[in-house]
This record gives structure tokens, C-alpha cells and sequence, in this order.
């Protein structure tokens, strides 16, 4: 008699399994996004090179609202990205001072704290003069 | 459905006529105190001796009775029918793995990966076998929550990253890799980082972290992975700039 295996098959949905499958695929969406937006900071430079009419005609198309809906997009995958890579900072190598680790959350929480002081100062740097 | 009642639902797999799984249900009494392999066991004992199934100790140590329970990787004689969703308590057998029959899946290959990591101490020279080798509590603490792992391949189950590349060496195996690495009376660190610092090993890890959220044993694979990355790299660093170093 031939016996038949049934073949290991992955769920073509496997992420939509549960939130926490869903929560790691944006994580890594925002990796991509991450380098989508690089790409618009690449082209403003470029725009910028070009000449005062061409800057300003990329910051016009910026202001349109697709853009717009486009920027808080990427702003929202952003965030996801950095907020969740933050969550893991403590699990992926335990910071360890005392005998036991930092508990994760204790290294989120200085993370995020660090993120703002830093995107605080920049924000100064930039519009500080203004 | 009387109070009574619980009904489940059984993926069968019959290898002698192929084709794909499929659903049976069946009608079994409840009492709050069962658990889902009390349900299994039910049906093969009362309603179908066709239906087959793993399990052994009853008791979540020998880690047979693994099975995706309402979609996700569990071991069913720790899990509680009374705990599942209202509804029929759906069975699989585990994501992943070649079906043999019904839930018995075909884990070959997982002992094949097991075996590539030397789970078990290595040592360059056994010396005196008389006398004792030493442990210290906090030696054992070093390894103890890797060393609580029991096989049982929820991890594998859980892992996207296994679905999709089936060579990766995994969860579990990597786990216990780092236990007998941070075994103070082994000498097979080299050889295990050797195995594990390659393209089917750690570094296909993207720490999805379901491994963790399903091992019934806390043994958190997905860090013990992240640590064999950092060990791995500055054990390949260290070679890099000091060629000549003693740990090569």
C-alpha cells in the first residue's frame, strides 16, 4: 500500500493568524517605508541642487493632499517601526547591570525617552533661530 | 449545544488515499476539568479508534501531544477546553511539519537539526571520570531556562520563518544549542557556533518572537537566538582582528 505524506504547507494568510504575526509585518513594512522616505529626502536634495523654481516646485507637490495622505502614512509605518524595534532593544540582548537583566519595558521606556531628547534637539537645531 | 456537550473538530489525514485534510466533528461530553487531549483520547476510546494522535505523560514534561488547537501551537494536555473560545474547539496538527496521519506530523527532520547542534556535553578530554565536575548555582542558572525545553516543536509551529524556509535550523534546536554552550563543563561552543553562524542557521531568525509567546516551558527561543547572534559575532570579529587570539 503507498502511503502518502501531506506536504508542510504555510498559509498564504499566515500573518493575518494573529495580531502578533500582523504587528511583525508591519514592522518590517516599516523597514521598507523607512527607505521609501530616504528616497523623497534624496530627491529634495536634488531638487534643491537643481535651482530655487525646481526646489520650490517639489515642495508644492509635497503640499498637495495625496502627498499629504501619503506622508502620514509613511509617518504612521515610521513610527510603528521605530516604536516596536524600541520594544525589542531589551529582549534581542538583555541589558544587564545587576545579576538579573533589565526588564524590557525599563529599556523601552529609556529608548523612547532618548528618542524624543534627541528629536527635541533637532527640532531646536532646525527651528531653534526661528 | 447542551452545557454538557463540546464539540470538536478534527482534522483527519488519511495517507493511504491522499488528497487534502479534512474536517470530522464529533459530540463529546465536557466537564470543566478536561483538556483537550481528554477530548482525543474520548473520541478514540468511545466514538472513532481510526482517529490518531501523540501523546504520552499527561502532564506537559514529554511534549508528544503537541497540536494547533483554535489556530494556534499547543500542547493539548495543558490546555483546558474550558479556556477555548465558545464553540466547537477546532484540532490541527502542527503548522509546518509534513502530515503523517490525522495529527501526527513527521518530525524527522527537526531531530535531524537537533542532532547538528550536538545537544549534549562536549568535551575535549573527559580526564578523571571519578571525580566531579562542579556546578556552581549560578553556573546552572546560566542555562536552566534553555534547559527546560522539551521538544515538543510548538516553536517550529509558530515560526513563519521555518514555514517559509524549511532548512532553518529553528527554535528549539538553537535554544538548546545555547544551553549546552553556556555549560560550564562543555568544550563544543566552536563547533555548535560553527553550524549556527550560517545562512540556515541564526542569521534566518527576524525575530518574529511567536516562539517565545508559544513555548509552554518559557524557554524563549527568540532571545536565546538574538544571544547566539552576538556570541557568533564577536566570536567572528575576534578572529577577524586577532588572528592569533587563543579562542581561535
Amino acid at each position: 500500500m503507498t502511503v502518502h505524506e501531506y506536504p508542510a504547507r504555510r498559509r498564504r494568510v499566515w500573518w493575518l493568524r494573529n495580531r502578533r504575526y500582523l504587528a511583525f509585518q508591519l514592522r518590517e513594512a516599516g523597514g521598507v517605508v523607512c527607505a521609501l522616505y530616504g528616497l523623497i529626502l534624496l530627491n529634495m536634495l536634488i531638487q534643491l541642487r537643481d535651482g530655487e523654481s525646481a526646489y520650490a516646485a517639489f515642495l508644492n507637490l509635497l503640499r498637495t493632499p495625496p502627498m499629504l495622505y501619503l506622508n502620514v502614512v509613511l509617518f504612521a509605518l515610521v513610527l510603528w517601526h521605530a516604536l516596536t524595534w524600541f520594544m525589542l532593544i531589551g529582549k534581542a540582548q538583555p541589558i544587564q547591570f545587576t545579576r538579573q537583566p533589565l526588564p524590557w519595558k525599563v529599556v523601552f521606556g529609556i529608548n523612547v525617552l532618548l528618542w524624543i531628547g534627541v528629536s527635541g534637539a533637532v527640532v531646536y537645531l532646525i527651528f531653534g533661530g526661528m | 449545544m447542551a452545557d454538557s456537550e463540546v464539540v470538536f473538530r478534527v482534522s483527519r489525514y488519511r495517507p493511504e488515499s491522499g488528497g487534502r485534510p479534512t474536517f470530522q466533528e464529533y459530540r463529546i461530553p465536557y466537564r470543566s476539568d478536561m483538556v483537550v487531549l481528554d477530548g482525543l483520547n474520548y473520541i478514540k476510546d468511545h466514538l472513532d479508534p481510526t482517529l490518531t494522535f501523540r501523546w504520552s505523560c499527561r502532564m506537559g514534561i514529554c511534549g508528544s501531544c503537541g497540536a494547533d488547537v483554535n489556530g494556534r501551537p499547543r500542547l493539548t494536555c495543558g490546555t483546558y477546553i474550558r479556556d477555548m473560545r465558545k464553540g466547537a474547539v477546532t484540532v490541527e496538527p502542527l503548522s509546518n511539519f509534513p502530515i503523517l496521519k490525522d495529527l501526527v506530523v513527521d518530525f524527522d527532520d527537526f531531530l535531524d537539526k537537533l542532532a547538528s547542534v550536538r545537544p549534549y556535553i562536549v568535551r575535549k578530554d573527559w580526564g578523571d571520570l571519578s571525580k566531579e565536575y562542579t556546578q556552581y548555582p549560578e553556573d546552572v542558572d546560566a542555562y536552566r531556562q534553555q534547559s527546560l525545553c522539551i521538544n515538543c516543536m510548538l516553536c517550529y509551529a509558530a515560526c513563519p520563518v521555518f514555514g517559509a524556509s524549511p532548512e532553518f535550523v529553528g527554535p528549539a534546536a538553537s535554544a538548546l544549542a545555547l544551553r549546552y554552550i553556556r555549560d560550564t563543563r562543555d568544550d563544543g561552543a566552536a563547533e555548535r557556533l560553527a553550524r549556527l553562524n550560517t545562512k540556515t542557521g541564526i542569521w534566518e531568525c527576524t525575530f518574529v518572537g511567536e516562539c517565545s509567546v508559544v513555548c509552554p516551558k518559557e524557554v524563549d527561543p527568540a532571545a536565546a537566538i538574538q544571544t547566539l547572534k552576538f556570541l557568533a559575532t564577536t566570536r567572528h570579529m575576534r578572529r577577524l582582528l586577532m588572528p592569533g587570539s587563543a579562542s581561535r
